[in-house]
């Protein structure tokens, strides 16, 4: 169950509304605009603000 | 109650939940998906997909996309999608009253067991409203409160229960849809008591205008 292009394109960042991304190694969805990751959890994007990484 | 709250419990009962639910709900979760009325293509989004009871009635040739606050429930719902081989359904852990999809991504969006079960059924039926197309599919499976005496008591009698999984009992459609440009085509009682409805609505907001603030997200 990889992650879809086309689900990527309509997702938004939680926190600014924003384009967030795949990071390279594949396991989180990043906004570089508010420096966060969301992880990706067995196959499962976690679009919530309060389990975002901060990006150092 | 809060989401917190409502992931907590949704998290714990996520093993039996299918051996409790399963089979009462079955119906009127095939009605659903049916009325949906995919075309080979289209987006559906299952809001509150839980463990995926609903995934086997979707065909094969549309795009689904689940979303669940519950990381339990999801955990389960992954695990069917596994066995059943579903490649077209993608799963998202998000809130449902806080979605984050961009405006107008599905053509049908759907909602089962959902409404009384989650702290502001305000937000979450709006937000359906804003991911979905001007002239999509909205459809609503719920026990909706309609007045009836005998209803009512039996309510109040199972209400305990009801509480102890975050359903409230006194919801009614005509509050769920007020104010809202949604406009009911078809209404029919399914489940083996008859006590649920589901509820197909056409989505009649106006097409956004095309404006510079990005991708259209409205707050």
């Amino acid at each position: 169950m990889p992650l879809d292009k086309e689900l990527l394109a309509i997702l938004a960042c939680p926190k600014c509304k924003g384009d967030i991304q795949l990071n390279e190694k594949g396991d989180g969805l990043v906004c570089q605009r508010c420096r966060l990751m969301y992880p990706i959890k067995d196959d499962i994007p976690v679009m919530l603000i309060d389990e975002a990484i901060k990006l150092s | 109650m809060d989401a917190a709250k409502v992931e907590r419990v949704y998290s714990s009962y996520a093993k039996v939940y299918d051996q409790i639910f399963g089979k009462i709900f079955h119906d009127g979760r095939e009605h659903a998906v049916r009325h949906l009325a995919l075309a080979p293509g289209e987006r559906v989004l299952e809001v509150g997909v839980g463990t995926g009871l609903s995934l086997l009635f979707y065909p094969p040739s549309c795009e689904i996309v689940g979303i669940d606050l519950s990381d339990g429930m999801l955990a389960q719902c992954r695990e069917r999608v596994r066995e059943l081989g579903l490649k077209q359904v993608s799963l998202v852990r998000m809130d449902a009253g806080a979605m984050e999809f961009a405006d107008d991504s599905f053509d049908a969006v759907m909602a089962a067991y959902v409404m009384t079960a989650v702290p502001d059924y305000r937000k979450v039926i709006l937000e359906m409203i804003r991911v979905c197309k001007p002239g999509g599919r909205i459809i609503l499976l719920n026990h909706f409160s309609n007045g009836n005496p005998v209803i009512a008591a039996l309510e109040k009698f199972i209400s305990p229960l009801c509480k102890q999984l975050g359903w409230r009992t006194d919801l009614s459609l005509a509050t769920v849809l007020d104010g809202t440009l949604l406009t009911v085509i078809h209404k029919q009682k399914v489940n083996p008591l008859r006590f649920w409805h589901l509820v197909k609505c056409l989505n009649q907001k106006l097409p956004a205008e095309k404006t510079a603030n990005g991708n259209g997200h409205s707050s």
